[in-house]
């Protein structure tokens, strides 16, 4: 009792800043306390949750496989299907079950093929996990729609088409890409339409997931990539610049020319890489004339595309290039050079005394 | 001490301190608050990206691993084949062998089935000059692999010289004992990629600790809780610093370090602004300063990313005399760059760089161990001179070393709902008891060390790295 009496009179005596810093103190012991007892359970909690997963996991697993082999020929549904529909259905009303559920679904639905995939695709629909994830795409929480969305796709729901195209223009990246995704694995090259109102930029993260889909699928027409050629949005017309070059869209040749003076000099970069790939000659004429007003990156953009579409003409425009300050402009000259003239490559080892320049030309003669 | 001039200069340090630890504080709590923010944002934009589909392509830009080595040999061959296990499709490492004076090579050399090569060299930065020359595997297994043997010019060097030999858009620069995830290479390009308002010249990644952690084949196979103390405090300092500090300065668009254990560049501009200096300790921290720099300079809108999933993971110091060596040079290595690029200090042009992040580091980072030091001179003086205020110094005391325990809780509690390393029962209390005791086990020889750095700095000039020993992670 006196001992508390003196804390007391020694907290009221002493002066506000250590009475201030006392109650600080006791502010932190109280919340430090808090944390411990926190952290005790969050780790306690997250073990729990952990084995709970894993024997939900196993539950559904088990209830999904005789779901499968319950069916018989009399019934469109079996009694005991429908018993494990009811369990399911029952089990999917509480967020944490269902997302599990969806888990061990998507797990199986990838594991096999055939009749059996699409009675999980049935059993989808049959627990009402498809009105779950639409009802998420008009949630006012982006990560809520980009999950919806995501879901939608797994499962190939493409009835949902409209509720996900809304979200097109999207303020939220994640949610634009996984639109764009749903779009081209359930529909494929036309699924691509979304591009010609795409008013957002289509990230270079966005546009190589799209190709990969792409280049998976098989025995598939490429749409017409002349309007994105000619889009307002620049990324689209980088996108269907790749396009171009994948499918060798020859056709598009014209319209690819055009993009060599578009204001944008990734697109620039890009439509000389193409044209490049796509062997178009006529586009080695252009960019020589206007090479000098170019970037440093397209000069050597160019310059690649000369490596390729070479021709023995070409000698007197490379010869200005062979002491170019740019290393690999350099490098591609005297490479193309030795390919054309090799006499005169060679004597150009007699010619020049700098070292530097010596070294490079006796690598490109030896390699 | 009775003249009145004396009592209000000392009343004048005495307010000094006092703002000075109250703004630590605060600016620790911000950032803390910053960093949940964040980290939060970070889980729901990346909880269900798939990584799979950007590994794969022929479209995913190329990137260059360099890593450094000198005198490896213990570990050399094993850490090749950690590297060369990522499983990102368009990348090479190259290896720089800074004139070991061990049997690096060889072993190389017999392992990989290296032949030398004629390469050329694009000398956009000076280095010392190669050794014996460059090698390239015959075994097509290993056709990712560069070895490149060069006189030795230290750690910058060789980065400078991985940087000159790399044909690719982006390297990553990394500790050669490093241990990185398979898919390290494409968590960290995402922002590279997906950023579409801004250009992202940098990436840093988080550096986890790997003492006790089992490893197999080259890949972490088991992460378990260290038993020294030692290990333990840094590794709650790691967490505390990556989780609670960057965090936040990656949303800030204000980070000024990324690790020199791994970091993702954009190779034109860190050629651009002249690869890394030679002439510090501090190589990792400088050229981010300098690239950041010369963004601002050109008036370009950019940034410097973050990633905060343990993807690195490194073997850290386990005795005193090499954790001190390692801070030491910490600490040079942050005078060396703020030193030298003082310029953009308070300097509005430098926007939050110049404004926000530079005197951040001034203060409290710089700054902060002098002051320290300082004041516990101080207080010894009082002490001597009978003129302490114990009810004073006794109530400080003690709310400096709650603050320091839960701001450690918070970074655990983090840990816990961002990462969960260290799941094992009985790693809870553990974690709990570092966060108690690292303040008298781990942070006095921080202290030290700094102090040291210092006065390195100042009379020893010729001090450079120190040593690091490895003793190579433990192998199941």
């Amino acid at each position: 009792m006196n001992t508390y009496r003196f804390l007391i009179d020694y907290f009221n005596d002493s002066p506000t800043i250590i009475q201030a810093t006392w109650i600080v103190i006791g502010l932190f012991s109280i919340l430090i306390l808090g944390l411990i007892l926190y952290l005790k359970y969050l780790r306690g909690h997250l073990r729990k949750k952990e084995s709970i997963t894993v024997a939900y996991e196993q539950e559904y697993e088990a209830a999904l496989i005789t779901y499968l082999y319950a069916g018989n020929d009399e019934e469109e549904i079996s009694s005991e299907q429908q018993a494990i529909i009811d369990l399911l259905k029952n089990g999917a009303k509480e967020p944490f079950k269902r997302k599990i559920l969806i888990a061990v679904l998507l797990k199986l639905k990838n594991e096999i093929s055939g009749e059996v995939a699409e009675s999980i695709q049935n059993l989808y629909y049959q627990t009402e996990l498809v009105d779950y994830a639409l009802s998420r795409l008009s949630h006012k929480k982006w990560y809520v729609i980009a999950k919806g969305i995501r879901e939608l796709k797994q499962f190939q729901i493409k009835e949902a088409y409209n509720p996900v195209i809304i979200h097109l223009n999207h303020p939220r990246p994640e949610v634009r890409k996984e639109m764009q995704l749903y779009m081209v694995n359930l529909f494929y090259f036309e699924g691509l339409t979304f591009l010609d109102l795409l008013e957002t930029p289509l990230s270079e993260w966005d546009q190589i997931q799209l190709l990969e889909i792409l280049q998976k699928l098989e025995n598939q027409n490429i749409s017409n990539i002349t309007s994105w050629l000619q889009s307002s949005n620049d990324s689209v017309i980088i996108f269907a610049l790749k396009l171009a070059k994948i499918y060798n869209q020859l056709e598009a040749k014209n319209e690819i020319i055009q993009l060599l003076h578009h204001i944008n000099k990734k697109v620039r970069l890009e439509a000389i890489d193409v044209l490049s790939y796509l062997n178009v000659l006529e586009a080695k004429e252009i960019l020589k004339t206007d090479l000098q007003k170019r970037s440093q990156e397209e000069q050597i953009a160019v310059f690649k595309m000369i490596e390729n579409l070479y021709e023995n003409d070409d000698e007197s425009f490379i010869m200005k290039y062979i002491h170019d300050d740019l290393f690999e402009i350099k490098i591609i000259a005297l490479k193309i050079l030795k390919r054309i003239n090799r006499e005169k490559f060679c004597s150009l080892k007699s010619e020049s005394s700098d070292d530097s320049f010596l070294r490079i030309v006796n690598f490109i003669e030896n390699n | 001490m009775g003249d009145p001039i004396i009592q209000n200069i000392i009343e004048l340090f005495h307010y000094l301190f006092f703002i000075f630890s109250g703004s630590a504080i605060a600016s620790y709590l911000v950032l803390a608050f910053i960093s949940v923010i964040e980290t939060v944002e970070y889980k729901r934009k990346n909880s269900y990206v798939n990584y799979k589909e950007i590994m794969s392509s022929d479209s995913a830009p190329s990137i260059s691993i360099i890593a450094p080595a000198y005198t490896e040999s213990l570990n050399i061959v094993e850490n090749v084949r950690s590297l060369l296990s990522n499983h990102y499709v368009n990348y090479d490492v190259i290896i720089i062998n800074d004139g070991s004076k061990d049997d690096s090579l060889e072993k190389l050399i017999e392992v990989y089935n290296l032949v030398q090569v004629d390469y050329l060299i694009n000398e956009q930065i000076p280095t010392q000059p190669l050794r014996n020359g460059i090698y390239k595997s015959t075994n097509p297994a290993f056709e990712k692999l560069i070895i490149v043997d060069k006189e030795n010019g230290g750690k910058a060097d060789a980065l400078n010289m991985g940087l000159n030999i790399s044909n690719s858009e982006y390297v990553a620069c990394i500790d050669v004992d490093c241990l990185l995830l398979e898919d390290s290479l494409q968590i960290m390009i995402k922002p590279f990629l997906e950023t579409t308002d801004r250009k992202v010249i940098a990436a840093g990644g988080v550096i986890r600790i790997a003492n006790s952690c089992v490893v197999k084949g080259g890949k972490l196979h088991d992460v378990n809780f260290p038993k020294k103390l030692i290990e333990q405090g840094q590794i709650l300092e790691y967490i505390r610093a990556f989780l609670l500090g960057r965090m936040a300065w990656s949303r800030l668009n204000g980070l000024l370090v990324i690790s020199g254990a791994f970091g993702l560049f954009d190779k034109k501009i860190a050629i651009k602004v002249g690869g890394y200096d030679r002439n510090t300790v501090g190589e990792d921290m400088e050229l981010v300063v300098r690239m950041r720099a010369y963004m601002e300079e050109q008036n370009k809108i950019y940034k410097v990313a973050y990633i905060p999933d343990p993807l690195c993971w490194t073997e850290a110091p386990d005795n005193y005399k090499i954790f001190i060596s390692q801070r030491n040079r910490w600490t040079r290595g942050t005078i060396e760059t703020l030193r030298k690029h003082r310029k953009i200090g308070f300097n509005p042009k430098y926007r939050v760089l110049g404004l926000v992040s530079y005197p951040y580091w001034f203060f409290f980072e710089r700054m902060a161990p002098v002051i320290e030091f300082v004041g516990i001179l101080y207080f010894g003086i009082l002490i001597a001179f009978n003129q302490v205020r114990w009810d004073y110094a006794f109530a400080l005391i003690i709310l400096a070393y709650l603050f320091t325990v839960f701001f450690s809780l918070i970074a655990l509690i983090t840990e816990e709902l961002t990462y969960h390393q260290y799941k094992k029962k009985g790693t809870g209390i553990r974690l709990l008891q570092i966060a108690f005791l690292e303040p008298f086990v781990n942070h006095p020889f921080i202290l030290y060390a700094a102090r040291r750095g210092n006065f390195d700095y100042y009379f020893n000039k010729k001090k450079k790295w120190g040593e690091m020993t490895r003793k190579g992670m433990t192998k199941a």
